[in-house]
């Protein structure tokens, strides 16, 4: 049922995407182990909770980039009404990213980093994964350039992996000051999931959205302008707010204090234009699974990532919490309802139609889906109880870090529980989904 | 609203706030040298470089970013000292032998660990508003132990230089034992117990504790305040 050849060139993408989905998961089950429990020195040595965490959160970036880049390749010619530039180039990306990434985990497992968080990847990989987003960059603007029709959420997309891949390159030098280094770090981690994959989001879910529920595309358009107008009005200058406690001018304090204040609006937004759409919908309900990722991601985005960082980037608020596990409950909802989610809409809307499947039988995925939101959300909430439990502890009554850690045992064996009940959602959807079968009737 | 409103919000959007971002990105290099004061020497750098190599940052917090599973080392030189970074570092396994969370033993070097702590001492003295809140009491008392140690409470002394493995009254980290627990058991006299605390490997060989860097005459206030705890002879039993 895909109406461009080229469009097959995502399966690969989402296959891969979705075979490190639960690898992630694994590696994070064992970093809750490694605070549930006392682990003996010999383990440590060989396995270190610094490699293991590597993996978790390279493995995440992984695969939600996989996703982005599959998710783009399947609706690109859709919105443009034309075949993808080159399957070739797009081939050749996914090999260089996918090898790339191997190499970079199994360095990992030798001691092979760069030593910055989450931007582990060693500096001679990272110009490999520069060369593939080149590639990527190049094969989306060639199409995006060469097609009849082109309308605001292509240049939106094209815009957010652009920005994207140029933001990538603050991470790679070594810079001698601590405090530079940490701000441009920024420039990465957060410039990228405030503002770069925001855009991403924005226009899969926005083309998303008007294939699915059949709403006119002008009125879409109209609210992605202003949403993406927002997210990149507050997110830009609202990266301050990490930059209260690294050795800054004052006016951080209140430029990334207003600034991420007001970062939950375009998400507000978001929620109500998808609500919107879905009550005037045009077309028939065919998948409710599909709509029901399309809520659930807008839903879960603007209460992990817009109220739960709003209510802890405040500067009274994060001289407390700041490097604390309320991170660690924020940076969990936040990435799963925004963009774990937002893969998750992307292959239950892709997969279907590149198996040729117009109603598949979603029974398993709702178990899936289900497993996995609840999960998740007791999974923040425990986080987020072992934050302010360690906050309190070790900055209000003044106890010291390992005594106050002792407490995070406990803690973090309820997050283990939880955990292995989300591995188990996210194998159940993982299965659904290699396995989709037309429904009967 | 129309299409083109929509879209003027997207360009005044976008582009107000990257003209705000990136001129406080040009004040914020302008004004640099306020908040890092100190220079950057060679040994800074390679002790940066150190710091990068054995992606410390994965489980320590520095700055507060990182991984959340050790304590945060922005003021670390102030909380241990140069021997007890020395120490643990290259050490972790004697040092955390009885401790529910283990380091792993990287193969730091003692030449690479002098390093580390060099890029400690310059990362500690960044002006980020006493952030984290918790080690400020180790900056204030580090401070007044330079300034002078006449001016300082015994405790607040004694907690600064040994506060990085015992701890006092809620003070320090226990790692090596309560002082008022070291005190109820300890058969040295004053001037073995300031030798040991100057070379614990002369006293008692096979000793866990590194040596501390601190003069003769501190060395014995410690030890006076030590044995100061000492309970007395229960006369009345």
């Amino acid at each position: 049922m895909i109406r461009y050849e080229s469009q097959k060139v995502a399966y690969p993408y989402l296959a891969l995407s979705l075979i490190l989905f639960p690898l992630q998961v694994i590696a994070g089950l064992w970093l809750a182990i490694n605070y549930g429990f006392t682990l003996p020195q010999g383990l440590v040595d060989v396995f270190s909770f610094a490699t293991a965490r590597a993996i978790h959160t390279n493995t995440l970036v992984a695969w939600l980039l996989l996703g982005f880049m599959g998710g783009t390749y399947f609706v690109l010619p859709l919105m443009t009404k034309g075949e993808i530039f080159s399957t070739r180039i797009a081939y050749a990306q996914l090999v260089i990213f996918a090898l790339t990434a191997v190499v970079a985990v199994i360095g990992f497992l030798f001691g092979w980093t760069q030593g910055k968080p989450l931007l582990e990847i060693p500096v001679p990989l990272d110009f490999l994964i520069v060369v593939a987003a080149l590639l990527f960059v190049f094969n989306v603007a060639v199409t995006v350039f060469k097609a009849k029709e082109r309308s605001v959420i292509e240049w939106m997309l094209l815009g957010g992996i652009t920005f994207l891949s140029l933001l990538y390159l603050f991470g790679i030098p070594f810079y001698r000051n601590l405090n530079t280094d940490y701000y441009y770090w920024w420039w990465v981690i957060h410039l990228w999931v405030e503002g770069a994959w925001e855009l991403i989001t924005a226009s899969i879910i926005a083309f998303v959205i008007i294939e699915v529920t059949g709403v006119d595309r002008k009125v879409v358009e109209k609210w992605l302008y202003v949403e993406t107008g927002l997210f990149l009005f507050t997110g830009i200058t609202g990266t301050g707010h990490h930059y209260y406690w690294i050795g800054s001018p004052d006016y951080w304090l209140w430029w990334g204090g207003i600034f991420s204040a007001l970062e939950p609006l375009p998400i507000a937004l978001m929620v109500l234009d998808t609500w919107m759409h879905i009550k005037e919908r045009k077309n028939p309900i065919v998948n409710l699974l599909q709509w029901k990722y399309i809520i659930g991601c807008a839903i879960f985005h603007f209460l992990g990532a817009g109220i739960w960082g709003f209510i802890h980037t405040l500067p009274p608020i994060n001289y407390y919490t700041h490097g604390s596990q309320v991170t660690v409950s924020h940076g969990h909802l936040a990435f799963f309802g925004a963009y774990a989610l937002l893969n998750l809409t992307v292959f239950y809307y892709a997969l279907p139609q590149l198996k040729n499947i117009r109603k598949f039988d979603d029974k398993w995925g709702v178990y899936g889906f289900w497993t996995m939101i609840v999960s998740m959300v007791f999974m923040g909430i425990v986080f987020g109880v072992a934050g302010i439990l360690q906050t309190y502890l070790e900055r209000i009554l003044d106890i010291g870090y390992m005594t106050a850690h002792m407490t995070m045992m406990f803690w973090f064996r309820v997050v283990l529980f939880f955990g292995v009940i989300f591995l188990i959602g996210v194998l159940t959807t993982v299965y659904h989904l290699f396995t989709l079968k037309e429904a009967k009737e | 609203m129309t299409g083109k409103t929509a879209k003027t919000i997207f360009w005044v959007g976008t582009l107000v706030s990257t003209v705000i971002f990136l001129w406080l990105t040009y004040d914020f290099h302008q004004q640099e040298r306020k908040f890092v004061k100190a220079e950057i020497s060679p040994d800074v750098i390679e002790g940066k470089k150190i710091w990068h190599k054995y992606n410390c940052n994965d489980c320590h917090t520095i700055l507060g970013f990182g991984g959340y599973y050790a304590p945060d080392m922005t003021k670390a030189y102030y909380r241990l000292g140069e021997n007890n970074i020395i120490a643990i570092v290259t050490n972790p396994d004697q040092v955390y032998k009885n401790s529910f969370r283990k380091m792993p033993r990287l193969g730091v070097t003692k030449e690479e660990a002098t390093k580390l702590v060099a890029f400690l001492k310059w990362v500690g003295s960044i002006e980020n508003r006493n952030w984290p809140p918790q080690d400020e009491k180790f900056v204030r008392a580090f401070k007044l132990r330079e300034a002078g140690a006449k001016q300082i409470s015994t405790v607040d002394m004694v907690m600064g230089t040994c506060g990085g493995c015992h701890s006092f009254q809620k003070q320090g980290r226990r790692i090596a034992g309560d002082f008022v627990e070291i005190a109820r058991t300890i058969t040295f006299d004053r001037d073995t117990l300031a030798k040991f605390i100057l070379n614990p490997q002369a006293v008692k060989a096979g000793s866990a504790m590194p040596s501390q860097n601190v003069s003769p005459e501190t060395a014995s206030q410690i030890a006076d305040f030590i044995l100061s705890l000492k309970p007395g002879k229960e006369v009345q039993k």
